[in-house]
C-alpha cells in the first residue's frame, strides 16, 4: 500500500506541475519568468518578431522550466515519515514525476506548436501564443524535439529535487529550524539591553521616535517619482485603516467600500474645481466637509444594511459601490459631476499663502494623515469601543449578552471607517488635481480589502506592510506588473487556506483563530468526516 | 409585572418595522402613481413596445434564473456565496465559443465550402452545450477542492474572502489567456440573431427571436430537469440531507464531501449552460462577461429566498422583467437598469430577507 500512494503522489505531482506550467506558458508568464531570470543571471532575453529566439533567451526559459522541475522533484520526493526511504527511490521518484509532467507539457507543446509553426494565428484566440513566443517553448526546435527536449529536462531537475527533498527531509528541516529560532529568542530575551527595554515605556516611544524621524526625513531625499508612488501606498494606508476598523475590529465584510473613498473624492472635487459649479472653496474648507459627508453617508448606508446577515452585507455593500460608481458616469448626473469625463482641476491645498502642493509637499500631508490616523486607531482599539467590536466580530450573540449594543457599535464601526475612506478620496482627488468614475471602481475596494488581509486583519502594523507589498513592490517589479491581479486573486485565497490571520497578525486575532482550530479539531476527532459548525457564530 | 414590563421592551423592534411598513407603502404607492402616469398620462409607448421589453426581460430573466440555481443550490448546502460563480459561467461561454468557431472552420466539403456548423448544425450546439458545460463542471469542482474545501471549519468570512480571490483570479487568467478584446459568437444559421417570428401587437410587428425562445425553452427544462433531480433522485435527497444537517446526514452514511463535490458540479454545469446561452444570445463575450450576471443571479436568487430552487427561478424571471421594465416605469435611461437591479437587492433584503417564497436554510446558521 505504501509503495503504491507514494508513487501515486509522484504522479500526482507530476500532473499537477504539468497543469502549472501549462497554464504559465498561456498567460505568457514564462517569458517574463525567464526574462525575471535573464536579469539575475545577466542574459539577455527578448523575443523580436520573425525571429527565432536567441540562445540567451532559450537559456533563461530552460532555467525557468528547471526550477520548476526542482519544486516538483521536492514535492515528489519527499520522505514518508514512517517508512526510510533510499536515496535511489527518491530520485527515481523525481524522475517519474518529471516524465508524467513532461509527456503531458510535451503533447502541450506538440499541439500548439504544430498550428504555430503551420501557419495558424494562435494569438486570435490565445494572446500570449505567438509564433515566436511557441518557438521559446519549444526550446527553438521542432515540436516534437521540443517535447522531448522538456521531458528530459523535467525529468533530471526532478531527481536532483527529488533527492534534496530525501536530503531536507520535511521533519527534520521543521524541527531545526523551530529548535534555531528558540535558541535565538533565548539567546535576545536572556541579554541585560532586552529586559530593560520590555522593562521600561521610555524605549518604546525612543523607537516610535525613531521611526518617525526617518518617515519624516524620508520624503526630502526621494525623487518625486517614488514620493508620488509612496503617496499611492500612503493614501492605501488610510484606506486599509479605515477598512482594517470595518472588517478587521468589528468583523463587516464591506465591498463597497470605494463608494466613501468616492463621496470624498468627488465632494472636494466639486467644491473646488472651477467646473462644473465654480465655487472654488478652498482645500482646507472642502477637507472636513468631505469627511463629513462620506461618514454621513456611511451611517445612512449602515442604518438599514447592517441588521443583515454578514455575507448579505457584503453583496448589499458590493451593489451601493457599484450604484455610486454607475450613477457618478451616468447621464442623468452628468451636469452636477461631470459624467464619464470627471472633474479637473481640483485645487490643491494652500499653506500660509503659499501653494502646498508638489509631490514632496503632498508627501508630508499623507504622512501627517497616516500618523493622525494610525494614533486614532491604535486609541480605538484598546478602548472599550475596540473591545466591544472584537467581541461582536468573534460572537455576535454572547457579545449582545454581555451587555454590547450591537447595532450601535457596527454602525459606529461603519461610519469611522467610511470617514477614513473620505479623508483618503479628498487626499486622492486634491493630489491628482483629478477624479472621475474610473478612479472609483471596484478594484479599489479589493486592493483595500487585500492589503487589510494579506498584511493581517485587525493589525495597524499589518496595513502598513500589506500597502507597501501590494502596492509598492509592483511599482518596483514593472515586468510583473500585467500579473498583478491575478496574484492579488491568487493570493486572497492562498492567504485564506495557508494563513488565514495575516502575514503581519494582531495577538489577539492570532489566539482566537487557534482556539477556533483547536475547537475544530476536537469536534473533528468525533465521527470521521464530519464538518462541525463552532458554536453560534454569525460573521 | 410582566405584562407592563412586555411593551417597553418590545417598543424599538415595533418601531422599526413600523417605519419600514411605511416607507415601504409610500415606495409601492410612488411605483403606482408612475405606472399611472407612464401608462396613461404620457401613454409614449403602446402595447407593442411593452411587449418588446417584456418578451427581453423574460428570456434575460430565464438565463438568470438559471446562474441562480447554482448560488442556491451552494448556499443552501455551505451557507457560503460562491462569488466565483459568475466566472465558472464565463468559462464555460468561452468554451461554447470555441466549440463553435472550430467547428466552423472544419471544411467538410471544402470544394463547396461547406463547413461542419452549417452541416449540422443541431450537433454543433449540442457539443457546445456540452463542451461548456463540462468545462464549468470541472471548474467548479476543483475551485471547491481548491479553494474551499480546506476552509470548511473556519469563520464565515474566511471562504467567502477566498470565493473573492478565486473570482479575481479566474477573471484575470482568462483576460490574460484569451486576451482583453470582445468577441462575437458565430451562431449557426437556424439561431441567426436577430431572426425570428414576427407576430402583430397593435398591428405593429413584434420579432419573437430564435435565440430568445431557444433560451426561454431550453432554461425552462433545465430548470425543471433540476427540480426533478433535487426532490426524486437519491442524489437530490443526499443533498437536502446536508443542506439540512451535516453531521447528522454523515451519521446516515451520507458522503458529505462527495455530496457537495457533486453539487459544485451541478451548478457549473448550470453556469455552463447558461454561459453559452449568453453567448447564443446576447452575442458577445469577454472575460468580464460573468461579472454582473452572476451578481444578479445572486440578486435573484436571494429575491425568491435562497435555498428555495422555485424561488431562484421566480426571482430570475421577475429580476429580468424588472430590469427590461423598470427603467420605462420609472422614466430613467437605460444606462440606469444595474442601479435599478441593485437596488431592489438591497431593497429586499432590506424589507423581506428571506425573499419572496421564503428561505430554506436549516436553523443552525442563520
Amino acid at each position: 500500500m505504501q509503495e503504491q500512494s507514494q508513487t501515486r503522489k509522484a504522479i500526482n505531482a507530476g500532473i499537477t506541475f504539468a497543469v502549472i506550467l501549462i497554464f504559465l506558458a498561456l498567460i505568457g508568464f514564462t517569458f517574463t519568468g525567464a526574462e525575471l531570470l535573464g536579469d539575475i543571471v545577466g542574459l539577455d532575453v527578448q523575443l523580436r518578431q520573425r525571429q527565432m529566439p536567441s540562445r540567451d533567451t532559450i537559456t533563461a526559459y530552460a532555467m525557468f522550466v528547471g526550477i520548476i522541475g526542482l519544486w516538483m522533484g521536492l514535492r515528489a520526493g519527499r520522505p514518508d515519515p514512517e517508512r526510510s526511504d533510499t536515496w535511489v527511490r527518491a530520485a527515481l521518484l523525481g524522475v517519474l514525476a518529471g516524465i508524467v509532467a513532461g509527456v503531458i507539457f510535451g503533447l502541450f507543446l506538440i499541439l500548439v506548436g504544430t498550428f504555430a509553426f503551420n501557419g495558424v494565428d494562435l494569438r486570435k484566440q490565445l494572446v500570449a501564443m505567438s509564433v515566436e513566443a511557441v518557438a521559446m517553448l519549444t526550446f527553438g526546435q521542432a515540436p516534437i524535439v521540443g517535447a522531448a527536449i522538456g521531458t528530459g529536462l523535467l525529468a533530471v531537475t526532478g531527481a536532483i529535487g527529488g533527492l534534496l527533498g530525501r536530503g531536507i527531509g520535511r521533519g527534520a528541516w521543521r524541527e531545526s529550524v523551530s529548535a534555531w529560532r528558540e535558541r535565538a529568542t533565548d539567546w535576545y530575551q536572556g541579554l541585560p539591553i532586552t529586559r530593560q527595554i520590555r522593562r521600561s515605556r521610555i524605549s518604546e516611544v525612543i523607537l516610535y521616535a525613531v521611526l518617525i524621524g526617518v518617515v519624516l526625513f524620508l520624503p526630502t531625499i526621494l525623487s518625486s517619482y517614488w514620493n508620488y508612488n509612496l503617496g499611492t501606498v500612503g493614501i492605501y494606508v488610510l484606506l486599509g485603516l479605515g477598512l482594517n476598523i470595518v472588517v478587521g475590529m468589528a468583523g463587516l465584510l464591506d465591498l463597497g467600500y470605494v463608494a466613501f473613498f468616492a463621496i470624498g473624492a468627488y465632494t472636494v472635487a466639486l467644491l473646488t474645481a472651477p467646473q462644473p459649479h465654480a465655487l472654488n472653496w478652498s482645500f482646507w474648507a472642502a477637507l472636513p466637509v468631505g469627511i463629513v459627508l462620506a461618514m454621513i453617508s456611511g451611517i445612512l448606508l449602515g442604518i438599514p444594511v447592517l441588521r443583515l446577515r454578514g455575507d448579505y452585507l457584503a453583496i448589499v455593500t458590493l451593489g451601493f459601490g457599484e450604484i455610486i460608481r454607475i450613477l457618478s458616469r451616468s447621464d442623468l448626473l452628468t451636469s452636477f459631476t461631470g459624467g464619464p469625463r470627471g472633474v479637473r482641476n481640483v485645487a490643491g491645498p494652500m499653506l500660509f499663502g503659499t501653494p502646498f502642493n508638489n509631490e514632496r509637499q503632498f508627501m508630508y500631508l499623507i504622512i501627517a494623515g497616516c500618523l493622525i490616523l494610525i494614533f486614532v486607531t491604535s486609541r480605538l482599539q484598546s478602548s472599550r469601543v475596540g473591545r466591544a467590536w472584537m467581541a461582536m466580530r468573534e460572537d455576535e450573540t454572547v457579545a449582545r449578552a454581555m451587555g454590547i449594543n450591537t447595532w450601535k457599535y457596527k454602525l459606529l464601526a461603519f461610519a469611522i471607517g467610511a470617514a477614513f475612506a473620505g479623508l483618503g478620496g479628498v487626499l486622492f482627488a486634491s493630489r491628482n488635481q483629478f477624479t472621475g468614475p474610473e478612479d472609483h471602481n471596484l478594484l479599489v475596494s479589493i486592493n483595500v480589502l487585500a492589503l487589510v488581509i494579506v498584511g493581517g486583519m485587525g493589525s495597524i502594523p499589518g496595513v502598513i506592510f500589506g500597502a507597501l507589498a501590494l502596492k509598492g513592490l509592483p511599482e518596483v517589479l514593472r515586468e510583473l506588473d500585467t500579473f498583478r491581479m491575478l496574484a492579488f486573486g491568487a493570493l486572497l485565497v492562498a492567504m485564506m487556506v495557508l494563513r488565514p490571520e495575516g502575514i503581519w497578525p494582531s495577538k489577539r486575532r492570532r489566539l482566537e483563530l487557534e482556539l477556533h482550530e483547536e475547537a475544530a479539531a476536537i469536534e473533528e476527532a468525533l465521527p470521521e468526516r464530519l464538518t462541525p459548525t463552532p458554536g453560534g457564530e454569525s460573521t | 409585572m410582566e405584562e407592563t414590563a412586555r411593551p417597553s421592551v418590545r417598543a424599538p423592534v415595533d418601531r422599526y418595522r413600523l417605519v419600514q411598513i411605511i416607507i415601504g407603502v409610500l415606495f409601492v404607492a410612488y411605483l403606482l402613481w408612475r405606472l399611472y402616469v407612464v401608462l396613461f398620462v404620457e401613454g409614449v409607448y403602446g402595447a407593442d413596445t411593452w411587449a418588446r421589453f417584456a418578451i427581453s426581460g423574460l428570456v434575460l430573466g430565464s438565463v438568470y434564473a438559471v446562474i441562480a440555481i447554482g448560488y442556491t443550490l451552494v448556499y443552501g448546502i455551505l451557507f457560503m456565496i460562491n462569488f466565483a460563480h459568475g466566472e465558472v459561467m464565463m468559462l464555460g461561454a468561452f468554451a461554447g465559443f470555441f466549440v463553435f468557431e472550430g467547428l466552423n472552420s472544419l471544411m467538410i466539403n471544402a470544394a463547396e465550402g461547406v463547413t461542419f456548423l452549417a452541416a449540422y448544425p443541431v450537433i454543433s450546439v449540442f457539443l457546445a452545450f456540452l463542451a461548456g458545460m463540462l468545462t464549468s463542471t470541472v471548474a467548479g469542482v476543483y475551485l471547491e477542492k481548491i479553494a474551499y474545501r480546506p476552509l470548511r471549519s473556519a469563520p464565515r468570512l474566511v471562504p467567502l474572502i477566498s470565493a473573492i480571490g478565486a473570482s479575481i483570479f479566474l477573471q484575470n487568467a482568462a483576460q490574460l489567456i484569451f486576451g482583453p478584446q470582445r468577441r462575437t459568437y458565430i451562431n449557426p444559421e437556424f439561431l441567426t440573431r436577430g431572426a425570428g417570428w414576427e407576430i402583430m401587437i397593435n398591428e405593429r410587428p413584434v420579432v419573437l427571436t430564435y435565440t430568445g425562445i431557444f433560451t426561454f425553452v431550453l432554461s425552462i427544462l433545465i430548470l425543471v430537469l433540476l427540480y426533478v433531480i433535487v426532490q426524486r433522485t437519491r442524489l437530490g435527497r443526499a443533498m437536502r440531507a446536508v443542506a439540512e444537517d451535516k453531521r447528522t446526514a454523515a451519521l446516515m452514511g451520507i458522503n458529505v464531501n462527495r455530496v457537495i463535490a457533486q453539487t459544485f458540479a451541478i451548478s457549473g454545469a448550470m453556469a455552463g449552460a447558461a454561459g453559452v446561452m449568453w453567448g447564443i444570445h446576447n452575442g458577445i463575450i469577454y472575460h468580464y462577461v460573468g461579472f454582473i450576471p452572476g451578481l444578479k443571479a445572486f440578486t435573484a436568487a436571494v429575491l425568491g429566498g435562497i435555498g428555495n430552487i422555485p424561488g431562484a427561478m421566480l426571482g430570475g424571471l421577475f429580476l429580468g422583467l424588472v430590469e427590461a421594465l423598470g427603467p420605462v416605469i420609472l422614466g430613467l435611461h437605460f444606462q440606469l437598469k444595474d442601479v435599478i437591479a441593485f437596488s431592489i437587492l438591497v431593497l429586499v433584503l432590506i424589507f423581506r430577507p428571506s425573499g419572496i417564497l421564503g428561505e430554506v436554510l436549516s436553523e443552525e446558521k442563520v
